[in-house]
């Protein structure tokens, strides 16, 4: 019998893929949001964490870039 | 490309969009038929020229005759147009063939416009009473501040014209919209707006003014034909107030609050003086529309020089660049990723970033191309793809499948509603939009 998971897909370049199978990494085993990897760069993952996912990107933005003191 | 809502020839369409009777009113004045047939498409001109003191309706097969081949599409706007604004009246005649004549209320004025020249329901006052009347130079600056107080009032909320708040939130409709930080900020819209150039904001700003005239009681006919006489009479010159109707009367106020006319008071009268902003109202009908005058400069290493002292243009640049200096004449500014992430932020695009830099580039770097420097126009583009690097679709992950013929089936089902997301066949699993997701199972349930 076919079987169903509902998720997010989530299709980016291959540094932004690591970048998100390394966040999974990091966090506890109760908290780890990916269902599947499904190529370099495509992810299956619950669905709720698109923000998580959106937010560490922006911080991860604002890490590398570099803004003059005022 | 974002929709552009906000253009000014939509001052068109609400005229074509009243009714017959309203629109036959309309063409009762002469100088609505004027600034009917300035705001027309050049061919549309040239036909109602033509038709001018045609009696008889005229064959559409002939008019037709009257343009090249490669000419058919624009001849076909502008007859569109032309039956849109019931300037042409189609009729069919026995061999049921149409032929079109034109508006006979809209060609007798016409006519006459021609033959004697618009004569203004008022008179200029006589110059022994208006004795402090302000020289155009000074009517000119009383207008662009008037102007500008109005456009910073719209966009950042402060109290800095009379205009009642209820008004003002009709203005902000499409323009501002909620930010969660700091309460109400500009939306897309309102930046597209503030980016226009003041013929089409005042354009913008008049068509919302005139589509709330309805739930304040004030007839929009009224409204529109008061507007465009307003703009043939002459700037500087003081009109009468009393020569107003009471409706004019009463919107005569809001139109000073804008920048449009002036108020005075003498003794025993008091008048209205038109200025530039509200006599350059027929002329931005037509598709030319006057640049005004450039004021940044944008070099190659993301510095921005504004030769400006407006408060308005200083809160544009603030949308989008981080200000270093303020001197007198000048304003520098930075692009910065940081400044640009908060404008993306806010829905503005890099587009709309460009062509705001270029439309207002100063004379002096106007004529070079590009206007602004392609690394910077590069690197603004750049930045707004980076904000978007990850896609995320909901969708559904279905595996274990019984067999080959089934995941193939499953597999076509999906591409036919344009769901399939991926898919590996190797190991049967599929990825499908969530959207189709019920309809995915009732056809997996059906296989069974």
């Amino acid at each position: 019998m076919v079987n169903a998971t509902k998720g997010l897909f989530i299709s980016c370049d291959i540094p932004m893929a690591q970048f998100i199978i390394n966040l999974n990494a990091s966090l506890p085993a109760s908290q780890k949001f990916i269902i599947h990897i499904l190529d370099s760069t495509h992810l299956f993952v619950q669905p709720h964490v698109g923000e998580m996912i959106k937010s560490a990107i922006a911080e991860f933005r604002k890490e590398n870039s570099f803004e003059k003191p005022t | 490309m974002p929709q552009v809502k906000i253009i000014a020839k939509n001052f068109m369409d609400m005229v074509a969009a009243l009714p017959t009777m309203k629109l036959d009113k309309l063409y009762d004045n002469t100088f609505i038929c004027e600034a009917i047939l300035r705001s027309l498409p050049p061919l549309a001109k040239k036909y109602v020229l033509q038709m001018l003191y045609i009696d008889v309706p005229v064959a559409a097969k002939s008019m037709e005759e009257w343009v090249l081949p490669d000419g058919q599409s624009k001849h076909k706007v502008a007859i569109d147009r032309l039956i849109q604004l019931r300037i042409l009246i189609e009729s069919a005649d026995r061999k049921k063939e149409t032929s079109y004549k034109l508006n006979p209320k809209f060609q007798t004025n016409l006519q006459k416009h021609l033959l004697y020249g618009g004569v203004l329901p008022r008179e200029p006052m006589p110059s022994n009473i208006t004795v402090r009347l302000p020289s155009l130079e000074d009517l000119d600056a009383y207008a662009l501040q008037q102007w500008e107080c109005f456009l910073l009032q719209l966009i950042s909320s402060e109290k800095t014209t009379n205009i009642s708040s209820s008004m003002m939130k009709v203005f902000q409709r499409g323009l501002l919209s909620q930010r969660d930080k700091e309460g109400l900020g500009l939306s897309e819209n309102g930046f597209q707006f503030l980016l226009m150039d003041t013929n089409a904001q005042l354009w913008y700003i008049v068509r919302e003014y005139i589509s709330n005239s309805e739930d304040r009681g004030v007839d929009p006919a009224d409204l529109i034909s008061f507007m465009l006489e307003l703009s043939f009479h002459v700037t500087g010159e003081a009109y009468n107030i009393n020569t107003l109707t009471d409706v004019q009367k009463s919107i005569i106020k809001d139109l000073a609050d804008l920048g449009l006319v002036k108020l005075q008071q003498g003794r025993k009268e008091s008048w209205f003086i038109p200025t530039k902003l509200a006599t350059n109202l027929s002329v931005s009908l037509s598709d030319a529309s006057s640049r005004k005058q450039g004021f940044v400069v944008v070099e190659t290493n993301f510095r921005l020089y504004a030769y400006t002292s407006s408060k308005l243009h200083r809160k544009i640049l603030e949308l989008f660049s981080r200000i270093e200096y303020e001197l007198p004449n000048l304003t520098v500014a930075a692009i910065t990723k940081d400044t640009l992430s908060e404008a993306f932020q806010c829905e503005i695009t890099a587009e709309q970033i460009i062509s705001f830099l270029q439309q207002n580039a100063h004379p002096r770097v106007a004529e070079r191309t590009p206007r602004v420097p392609e690394n910077v126009t590069d690197q603004i583009r750049l930045w707004e793809s980076d904000m978007n690097r990850v896609d995320m679709t909901p969708s559904y992950f279905y595996d274990e499948f019984p067999s080959k013929e089934v995941f193939e089936d499953a597999c076509d089902f999906a591409r036919e509603y344009g769901g399939l997301l991926w898919e590996d066949s190797k190991r049967m699993r599929l990825l499908v939009k969530a959207e189709i997701h019920m309809q995915m199972r009732e056809h997996l349930r059906r296989q069974k």
